[in-house]
């Protein structure tokens, strides 16, 4: 019977470099295959194996020969066809609707390493397997790449090399993490020690909690380390959730959904963990909120005179930080988006955004005659071109519609969002349409009341926003990632609640994040917090500050009410439309004001707001006032610049 | 010993656009919205309802049919006691995805057997006159498939919308008795495995 395993992490481009002693006879040859980790009921392995090509049938894999944790991959003939087929049954089912990511094969167990020394299966000559609970140690060494040397408990041999040409050794250790201790050796740090939970305690609370406990063993088996403090208050919610019955118990568990997401969202959980000392908390003492004022929104007759005669904005600094005080009245957004978003440079003058902006207009009917010009028999052949068209016409259809600009049958307003999508698909045709831009170019598209202008503009926004869309969705990873390390460190309590209902991962955050508060404020509002975040003021990610800032507001209902899983997605999904756009912005900048004026700031949060990338302006330090923001943009007029700017393109820096 | 469940967790899956939120809008607050947004991520709605004289609260999950938010969406589909496989009449293409839905759906949704889970079919937007998929063809899909329920429904004008989840209603109630005589509460607790977890019968 084959059984179902299934895979955590998988990396390829792995190698391996046998040395003459260890059976290769050519000193040159390097093995490359891939690595996984394999769940199989609740056993991790870790497997290498070996790309078939790459094997030289002469090659013999002796290390690790005398554990018997060491299990070959490829097994016997009879049974290799057989395993191969389920393989492929898998794979054609893959391709069809590409959707499986789970692998079944079979496996052998040898409890004496000679037998797979013996075999003459070439192949499969350099495969292992090693459960982790066998594990000793991994050493990290670096040659340029990062090399694993993997160690096993009861062999003094090791594991050959294992050889990360292509990266990901990171990554590997981060989910190793999910399922083990990885603690820095005292004498050696490149070495990290392994251990495994103790078994015979989740088994205990298999026994301790009856029957419709089933959420909490099912939640040991998959993660059974209670030395957070997350944990601890896991357990406690669990044993409490059994002992009160409640409603949820007749249905499924949501951590198994939860479970999934955390699968879908990898390297969340390690990236909570400051240290490499795992089980060490970090919590950050903040000082008191200071209160903050928002500033009136910059009007008409302020603006005009910021510029000198011939255009320039002269003092772009003072600029950003007025419009992150208090944003801009509606009459000078036209202008003043076009330089926020970098289609304009600051620096330019009134003639050079002229000509500017004619050429932009040439390249935008260009690109828009592409699509305007292919022929229903040619767009037949197309499927990519079909599905973005039918895509963006259904959802330009359902896009703001009660928006003037927008509503009614046949408003300019929807030919306009439809035609701009469609030429951003000829602008960048690997992207194309993704569900959610529509609602990044509603709100540009309106304050510009141009196609060219609101096209390039959008053009900006979306090399901000790129990430979020592409077909690994990193972007999306990324953010939920470091708003739950902000919020872990910012506010460990709450994190901790939302750890024991399942949602640390903090999914009910991605429409947020996804295109940024559109779907939870007033139209108007939205107007107001994009451009305060696009003055990339007072830190990178203040975007996270503002998720902090209304899950503040918001975790007080949710712990008193106790709500779950559920309850807190429908809560957040809830919160739309009901939020205050002045009390978030002010909240957001006092976070941002407490954790700047913290002393000892885990490195992960200046990461995350880039105070570590700040370039210190030393003669303009000016003690007591308001950081001073300094120009750090490259000039980028044309949106055309995301490869060499970070992800955050408008990244203010001050000096402290 | 079979006390029926109280609480029911159904699913709309379909293509973009072929009315699954109209649906669910229309089902819990009698109301169409011809405004209403394309669908982010992931949502649900409650209504109670009474069946057989006990009370039922259906929790109704929608969510964005894009193939780029496959994995941020299908982990939802755990738990499932219903899925409504809804498609567009004025949309043939919608109709032909409809076994992708459905494999999608028991591919994640890890169901027991996947030969008797409740599925429920929905022919959206009949209220519209030019119709790209036949009654006829759609009947016979659902009879080929599993034998399924199949509705022709309106979400604008209400048409058959709350029969089909009242059905829904009836077929996951149907599965669980079924469930719950084939799976005596001693093996439940022998083999507690995710997959078992109809949970506590209590
Ligand atoms: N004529 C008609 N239009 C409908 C019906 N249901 C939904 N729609 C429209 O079809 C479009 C897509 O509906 P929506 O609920 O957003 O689809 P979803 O993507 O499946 O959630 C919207 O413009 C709705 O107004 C219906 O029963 N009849
Ligand atoms: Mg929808």
């Amino acid at each position: 019977m084959a059984e179902l395993l299934k895979v955590i992490f998988e990396h390829d481009g792995i190698f391996l470099h046998p040395s003459p002693d260890e059976g290769s006879l050519d000193e040159d040859l390097l093995v490359s295959g891939f690595i996984r980790i394999l769940e199989k009921d609740s056993e991790i392995l870790v497997e290498y194996r070996p790309l078939e090509d790459s094997v030289d049938p002469s090659n013999i894999l002796c290390a690790g020969q005398d554990s018997s944790s060491v299990v070959e991959w490829a097994q016997c003939p009879g049974e290799k066809s057989q395993s191969r087929q389920l393989l492929e049954t898998q794979q054609s089912y893959e391709t069809e609707w590409d959707m499986v990511n789970a692998v079944s094969f079979r496996k052998k167990n040898y409890t004496n390493g000679e037998g797979s020394l013996n075999h003459s299966h070439e192949r499969s000559r350099w495969a292992f397997s090693v459960n982790i609970s066998d594990l000793r140690s991994i050493t990290v060494k670096d040659e340029g790449w990062a090399f694993l040397i993997l160690q096993l408990k009861d062999s003094s041999s090791s594991l050959p090399a294992l050889h990360f040409h292509q990266g990901g050794s990171r990554e590997f250790l981060d989910s190793l993490r999910r399922f083990a201790l990885l603690t820095e050796c005292p004498e050696d740090e490149t070495c990290l020690l392994v251990s495994t939970p103790n078994k015979a305690l989740s088994q205990s609370f298999e026994n301790l909690l009856d029957d419709n406990s089933f959420g909490l063993v099912h939640k040991f088996k998959r993660d059974p380390y209670v030395t957070t403090l997350g944990s601890f208050s896991k357990v406690t919610n669990y044993i409490y959730d059994a002992l009160r019955g409640t409603e949820e118990q007749q249905q499924r568990p949501p951590e198994e959904v939860a479970d999934l997401l955390g699968e879908v969202i990898p390297g969340l959980e390690i990236n909570q963990q400051e240290e490499p000392g795992f089980e060490v908390i970090t919590r950050i003492d903040l000082g008191v909120r200071p209160p903050v004022r928002r500033a009136e929104p910059l009007y008409a007759d302020e603006w005009s005179k910021l510029q000198d005669p011939e255009g320039r904005i002269e003092d772009e600094v003072t600029l950003r930080q007025r419009i992150f005080k208090g944003g801009l009245c509606h009459a000078v957004r036209k202008e003043a988006w076009k330089f926020l978003l970098g289609y304009y440079p600051w620096t330019s003058t009134l003639e050079e955004r002229k000509s500017l902006q004619k050429a932009k207009t040439d390249e935008y009917f260009r690109m828009k005659l592409q699509w305007k010009s292919i022929s229903e028999e040619q767009e037949r052949r197309n499927s990519r071109l079909r599905d973005y068209r039918s895509l963006i016409e259904k959802d330009v259809n359902r896009t703001d519609r009660t928006n003037r600009f927008y509503e009614g049958l046949n408003n300019p307003g929807l030919t306009l969002l439809h035609d701009i999508l469609m030429t951003y698909c000829m602008y960048d045709f690997d992207l194309g349409y993704v569900q959610g831009m529509s609602d990044l170019l509603s709100p540009i598209l309106y304050v510009m009341e141009n196609e060219v202008d609101a096209f390039w503009c959008f053009v900006s926004f979306m090399d901000q926003m790129h990430q979020n869309f592409e077909e690994q969705m990193q972007g999306m990873k990324t953010q939920l990632i470091q708003l739950s390390t902000l919020l872990r460190l910012l506010d460990l309590a709450f994190w901790n609640y939302l750890e024991s209902q399942e949602s640390g991962y903090l999914y009910f955050c991605f429409r947020w994040l996804l295109i940024r508060f559109k779907r939870e404020l007033s139209f108007q509002d939205v107007l107001r917090l994009w451009e305060v975040m696009w003055t990339g003021l007072p830190c990178q990610n203040f975007h996270l500050l503002v998720c902090c800032a209304i899950l503040d507001s918001e975790k007080q209902k949710i712990m008193e009410e106790n709500y779950g899983f559920n309850e807190i997605l429908k809560h957040i999904n809830e919160l739309s439309m009901k939020l205050d756009i002045k009390e978030i912005l002010q909240k957001a900048e006092g976070i941002y004001l407490q954790i700047r004026s913290c002393k000892d700031l885990p490195h992960s949060i200046s990461t995350i707001l880039g105070f570590d990338t700040e370039r210190r302006v030393s003669n303009q330090t000016d003690p007591g006032s308001a950081p001073r923001p300094v120009p750090q943009q490259d000039v980028c007029s044309n949106g055309h610049c995301r490869e060499n700017r970070p992800q955050n393109s408008c990244r203010g820096v001050f000096t402290s | 010993m079979t006390a029926r469940k109280s609480l029911l967790k159904v699913i709309l899956l379909g293509d973009g656009g072929v009315g699954k939120s109209s649906i669910m809008n229309r089902y819990v607050t009698n109301k169409f919205d011809a405004h209403l947004f394309h669908t982010i991520g992931v949502e649900f709605l409650n209504k109670t309802l009474e069946v057989d004289g006990n009370q039922v609260t259906l929790q109704i999950w929608d969510t964005a049919g894009q193939e780029r938010f496959r994995s941020l969406r299908t982990p939802f589909y755990r738990g499932s006691d219903c899925c409504l496989l809804t498609f567009s009449v004025d949309d043939n293409q919608s109709f032909l995805n409809l076994s992708n839905w459905k494999k999608e759906f028991i591919y994640y949704a890890d169901v027991k057997e996947p030969e008797n889970f409740p599925f429920v079919v929905l022919g959206n937007k009949v209220d519209v006159t030019e119709r790209q998929v036949s009654s006829e063809e759609a009947r016979l899909w659902c009879q080929e498939n599993g034998d399924y329920p199949y509705f022709e429904t309106s979400a604008k004008d209400a048409t058959n919308v709350a029969v089909a989840f009242e059905e829904a209603v009836h077929r996951a109630l149907a599965a669980d008795d079924k469930a719950d005589h084939l799976i005596p509460t001693d093996t439940v607790k022998l083999h507690r495995k995710p997959r078992s977890a109809t949970a506590c019968c209590s």
